[in-house]
């Protein structure tokens, strides 16, 4: 066996063993019984262990490889069993019967979506101008220089490949790499897709832990499994993916601990902020819009959204902080802060990034846009929903009003940057739509009562319910 | 199924045609032709086949030739191109990875090697391998 065959197959099983040791450790985040929510948050922990696998043998100066990776491995799941969640004592599933056609037909449809993208990201090797300039090529020299040069951070002449950005994928990529014993950049590939099947995932799962029928939660998920803006093979190697499956890893668990559904959303939420911020500096600044709409929640209800707020700043700051101790710190270069201060100049900028953002967008986008309008009138009023759809509004207005700052020119940026990132905002948007039309897909009678949600009024269906029973078992109440 | 149902369909079909119009058929059954027929190859000739190297493929031959032949010690890479697109130096940079790859620094920092592409070697260096309008060059 040679070629692109030889270095899938070795890379597969390096994944396969990251996400084993992910399942096993993900049974202390995700309540027993939603094993496609487990499996999700399998392979953020495997992955995860892998990046920081490459970070410890680099910081103690151990060979990157086995041992680092097994260091962490075997503590990570030995503690996992020592705070094993328990199984719900009553199902939070939607569990009535539909018919299985549409089930199947959606099954299809989404196993399409995962082969199309499997296709288009390991047509060739990882080549988008971001990926070969900013994380692979920072992977890539962790790789063989195995350390991290301190030249990455502080000579000038490569300020090209971004600096001040997460190291969270170039540490996975290298790991990945040190794991299989060599750099193929083609079969590492290979972790895209699987970053969109974990994604799918995750979106099944909760929305069927959060009361969705098996069609809507199918449908969601084949739906975004077909979204091609993100799912692309130019976005292959660069942070989108990874960040987009944060995202949703982020406002899911965010929902799940104001609505304390079981002790694992505090977990999950603190491991969520971490990805987030290792990832890209969007992703700490959702960390930080969910932290001000979790201080929100604090002053409706004291305790709940204080916690939650701690719970996702302290990993994140614990994730900046070891950043500035690798590099020092290093400020945003694409951008001019100093324009928030003088309002007469950053006027005509936000005129200008908004002018160009709706002359970028084509007559497909308008569409689309427009779909999801009707899908948002067709909902009903769900907490949850609100959250993530919130989360994603705060995404989409950062990623709008940034090009205003931009050294480069509104415009430069609006025309290089904006449907990409915002098209990480996706699942997030997927999950938020899907729980509001919850209520329209409930079939049969009604599901039990619905209580009043903490702090937003009242919810109605079974995702509410979900709520309501966690409130009332006392084990499954978060810590 | 009631009228709220069917909404909730039809903007969704809407959604899945407009995701599934945004790469024709055509285009996928190209990507399989390409993946089928390059698989075996080498890794390096997969890239040089690749969209990253679309902008000008004999300057990535050149580069990967010039990483084949780099002189063991070289501790830097001087870049000087005759377009001095920021696609060269990324790809460059990329492609002889782990070594940092500057573009036109003056003077040449000590153990570097020279890669010129269109242009000349730097004057009194010791020209190591040219090719495709390129040429690696080392301090003499």
């Amino acid at each position: 066996m040679n070629g692109l065959a030889a270095g899938l197959t070795s890379t597969a099983a390096v994944c396969a063993g990251a996400i084993a040791i992910g399942w096993a450790v993900a049974g202390a985040l995700v309540p027993r019984g939603s094993r496609t929510e487990r499996l999700a948050w399998g392979f953020a922990a495997g992955f995860a262990i892998v990046a920081a696998s490459a970070s410890l043998a680099f910081s103690v100066g151990l060979e990157p490889g086995w041992l680092p990776f097994l260091l962490l491995a075997f503590p990570a799941v030995a503690v996992a069993r020592l705070v094993k969640l328990r199984p719900p004592r009553q199902s939070t599933f939607d569990e009535r019967k539909p018919s299985r056609r549409p089930s199947v037909v959606l099954l299809l449809l989404l196993a399409a979506g995962v082969a199309i993208y499997a296709l288009r990201a390991l047509t060739e090797p990882m080549w988008a101008n971001d990926y070969v300039a900013i994380w692979g090529l920072k992977g890539k020299t962790f790789f063989f220089e195995r350390g991290m040069p301190e030249r990455l951070f502080q000579w000038s002449a490569l300020s090209f490949s971004h600096p001040e950005y997460p190291l969270g994928l170039p540490l996975l990529y290298a790991g990945l790499a040190f794991l299989a014993g060599r750099w193929d950049d083609h079969a590492m590939a290979l972790v895209f897709p699987l970053l969109q099947v974990a994604t799918l995932l995750l979106l099944f799962g909760w929305l069927r832990r959060r009361g969705a029928s098996r069609p809507l939660a199918l449908g969601a998920a084949a739906l975004l499994a077909h979204f091609e803006p993100l799912y692309r093979g130019f976005t292959t190697g660069m942070a989108e993916v990874p960040l987009s499956f944060a995202f949703l890893l982020l406002g899911t668990a965010f929902c799940d601990r104001l609505d304390r559904t079981d002790r694992g959303a505090s977990r999950r939420l603190a491991l969520a902020a971490v990805l987030c911020a290792s990832t890209k500096n969007e992703g700490l600044f959702l960390v930080a819009a969910a932290l001000v709409l979790a201080a929100l929640f604090a002053f409706a209800r004291r305790g709940v959204g204080a916690r939650a707020a701690a719970l996702l700043a302290l990993p994140a700051a614990v994730i900046v902080a070891a950043h500035r101790v690798v590099r020092g710190s290093l400020p945003l270069r694409d951008f001019d802060f100093t324009l928030l201060t003088r309002p007469a100049e950053l006027v005509p900028r936000v005129a200008e990034a908004l002018s160009a953002a709706v002359a970028e967008t084509g007559p497909r986008t308008w569409i689309a846009a427009a779909a999801l309008a009707v899908l948002l009138d067709a909902g009903k009023r769900s907490p949850a929903g609100t959250r993530l759809l919130v989360l994603a509004a705060c995404g989409f207005a950062a990623y709008l009003f940034l090009p205003a700052l931009a050294v480069a020119a509104p415009r430069w940026l609006v025309q290089t940057a904006l449907a990409r990132t915002v098209s990480a905002l996706a699942p997030l948007v997927a999950a938020g739509v899907a729980m509001r039309l919850v209520p329209v897909f409930a079939s049969g009678s009604p599901r039990p009562s619905a209580v009043s949600d903490e702090s937003t009024g009242s919810e109605r269906g079974p995702a509410a319910s979900v709520a309501s029973r966690a409130r009332r078992t006392p084990w499954t109440r978060a810590s | 199924m009631s009228g709220r149902r069917l909404v909730v369909l039809a903007a969704s079909a809407v959604l899945l045609a407009i995701f599934l119009l945004s790469e024709p058929p055509r285009v996928l059954a190209r990507r399989a032709a390409f993946l089928a027929a390059s698989a075996s190859r080498p890794l390096p000739d997969r890239r040089l086949g690749g969209s990253g190297t679309a902008f000008d493929r004999p300057f990535f031959q050149f580069v990967e030739g010039a990483r084949r032949l780099l002189p063991a010690g070289v501790e830097a890479v001087s870049l000087e191109t005759s377009r001095g697109a920021d696609e060269e130096l990324y790809l460059a940079s990329y492609q002889l990875a782990p070594l940092p790859v500057v573009r036109s620094p003056r003077p040449i920092p000590p153990r570097s090697a020279a890669l010129t592409y269109g242009v000349s070697p730097p004057a009194g260096w010791r020209v190591v391998a040219r090719w495709g309008g390129g040429a690696l060059s080392v301090p003499p």
